[in-house]
């Protein structure tokens, strides 16, 4: 590979994920926009298992959740700096993906999706039970966004919504473009191996079970990152959040963009957020023209939506490129 | 004499009531090249499962240049310097060639895998190394294509570099020719004479002409036991390894 590659790709990823956040807000309402934004972590972050690991996990939204109540709790509660809610919800996802992780990646196939599951309502009624730090069903309320400044500059109100939204589109470009790396650093290609053949990179000297349970708690903290912007965007964490029917939704969506890179998952929030802050307004039933999306996308379009973009640019004259490492 | 590099000390591994590997004792002596034959089923490939840690054994020991890797888990056996190729093509399908190298290379050169912000392709020096040992195999001229548009011929060649990129200190090579062609076989068979010396290497192989023209020592498996040792000239002419294993 030519070495200048990989700063030509970063100039141009940069770009385009600039473009995604630039261009949103005006298409749509800027709080659908800075929905998709966060939704879009959620799903890069949940690719990082899915696409790159392998790993078919349904139950993302615990980590969600948990980062989100753990953010939210201290907005709600004590008016402390920007930083400190988003590196909670960080760390709650890292900490409580390292431990679920842990035993979730004994088992493989349908036992390993069932213990994500299991897992995932277990936190959810935890949730439900311990309403005097989540609010229960009621969801947790009375969440401030805290006012962003930097050193040397004047505090901006993030009730703003424009504010609010170059708020999320920064952490949302930061957070993609590392996740992109993560995937192209020596320990995205050994994850990739683990996916394609796990035996196979323990017999090259790799513990498979440490690969994973790294890949794990770097998906958890991204997802509990989104999870605690997701609790400034509406002022409230919805215990809907953290059931598993998120961590469904959230799989689907990374599946209708495409698995192949993480681009993929950003188109596939688009599609998602898009159809559920549209037309759950005109029609309750909205989700079975999400259903109806995701059937045609796995039929004719195997590779998600990206992939009808590679096409493209394959018919353009571009080369194919090869593999998703 | 000197320390077997593999030592195997009544092993057995039992599959409810099979018992597929039934007490086996066998000693592998450094430099050699070390063959088991026997009909399908007789639980050859087990034994290396055994030996990489793929299973745990049921009881017995298992000993590598002296040291007891019975307990061991199979990252750490591979860490000792075992290298090994599958009998079911064991390559990384979707990657390239240059990368199914590197993931073997890398463990060995750079330690663990801890590294998220590098971009893994622009190590040269690994680069360069992949491309080399591709160039043993005569694959170097195809680093950059997909491991799963190889010939089946060549993804054995390719597997095979991916073990030497370990630098083990001894290799398993479990049926290398199986499923090739005739001229496949030829190469992958001049490949192992060209290994030869150079590494400790414990082989499963089911064609004779194969075993027979390369081994310094050949064992003989037969129903989870080993039946017979000894050169080759000598395991040609055992009556019981005839009537077992050449059914005549």
């Amino acid at each position: 590979m030519n070495p200048k590659t990989p700063r030509r790709d970063l100039l141009l990823r940069t770009a385009l994920l600039a473009a995604i956040a630039a261009v949103s807000p005006l298409l749509m309402p800027t709080k659908i926009a800075a929905e998709i934004l966060i939704c879009a972590i959620f799903a890069c972050a949940t690719n990082l298992l899915i696409g790159y690991g392998g790993l078919f996990t349904f139950g993302q939204a615990a980590f969600y959740g948990l980062g989100g109540y753990a953010a939210g709790f201290l907005m709600a509660r004590f008016g402390l700096p920007w930083p400190v809610p988003l590196v909670a919800g960080l760390l709650m996802g890292a900490v409580s993906s390292a431990i679920i992780g842990a035993f979730c990646i004994r088992r493989t196939g349908i036992y390993f999706i069932m213990m994500t599951f299991a897992f995932n309502q277990m936190i959810y009624y935890l949730a439900y039970t311990f309403r005097n730090i989540t609010g229960g069903e009621d969801g947790l309320v009375g969440i401030k966004r805290p006012p962003f400044g930097l050193p040397g500059m004047k505090p901006l109100n993030l009730d703003n919504p424009t504010y609010f939204y170059i708020f999320v589109a920064a952490i949302f470009l930061v957070s993609v473009l590392a996740l992109f790396r993560i995937v192209e650093s020596p320990f995205g290609r050994v994850l990739v191996a683990t996916r394609e053949n796990p035996r196979r990179v323990a017999s090259l000297g790799y513990s498979v079970s440490r690969v994973q349970l790294v890949a794990f708690m770097i998906s958890g903290a991204f997802t509990g990152l989104a999870g605690a912007l997701y609790a400034m965007l509406y002022w409230i964490m919805p215990i809907d959040a953290v059931h598993w029917l998120s961590s469904g939704y959230v799989v689907f969506t990374v599946l209708i963009g495409g698995t192949s890179n993480m681009f993929g998952p950003i188109i596939g929030a688009g599609i998602f957020i898009w159809l559920q802050g549209f037309f759950s307004t005109l029609w309750a039933r909205w989700p079975l023209l999400f259903g109806a999306f995701v059937v045609i996308v796995v039929l004719f379009v195997q590779g998600g939506v990206i992939e009808l973009f590679r096409r493209l640019a394959g018919l353009l004259g571009g080369r194919e490129r090869a593999g998703a490492s | 004499m000197q320390t077997p590099i593999i030592r195997t000390e009544k092993l057995i591994k039992q599959f409810g009531g099979n018992r597929a590997v039934n007490g086996v004792s066998l000693d592998v002596a450094s430099g050699t090249l070390h063959s088991i034959i026997g009909p399908n089923g007789a639980g050859k490939t087990t034994l290396f499962n055994l030996l990489t840690k793929d299973f745990p054994p049921t009881s017995g020991r298992i000993i590598l240049y002296g040291e007891d890797i019975t307990r061991e888990p199979p990252h750490a056996v591979a860490r000792r310097g075992v290298g090994r190729s599958y009998q079911i093509t064991s390559v990384f399908q979707n990657m390239t060639l240059a990368q199914n190298v590197w993931v073997a290379l890398y463990r060995r050169e750079r330690q663990g895998f801890l590294n998220f912000w590098r971009h893994a392709d622009l190590d040269a020096s690994l680069r360069e190394e992949a491309t080399e040992i591709l160039s043993r195999v005569r694959l170097d001229e195809r680093t950059d294509r997909l491991a799963s548009e190889l010939s089946y011929g060549d993804q054995r060649l390719l597997e095979i570099a991916v073990t030497l990129a370990t630098k083990p200190r001894v290799l398993l090579l479990d049926e290398p020719t199986a499923g090739l062609s005739h001229e496949e076989t030829e190469s992958v068979s001049r490949l192992i004479a060209a290994l030869k010396g150079r590494y400790s290497i414990l082989m499963i192989e089911h064609k004779m002409d194969v075993v027979m023209g390369v081994s310094d020592r050949v064992s003989v498996m037969h129903f989870g036991s080993m039946i017979a040792e000894g050169t080759p000239e000598e395991v040609a002419r055992d009556p019981e390894v005839r009537k077992a294993y050449l059914g005549s």
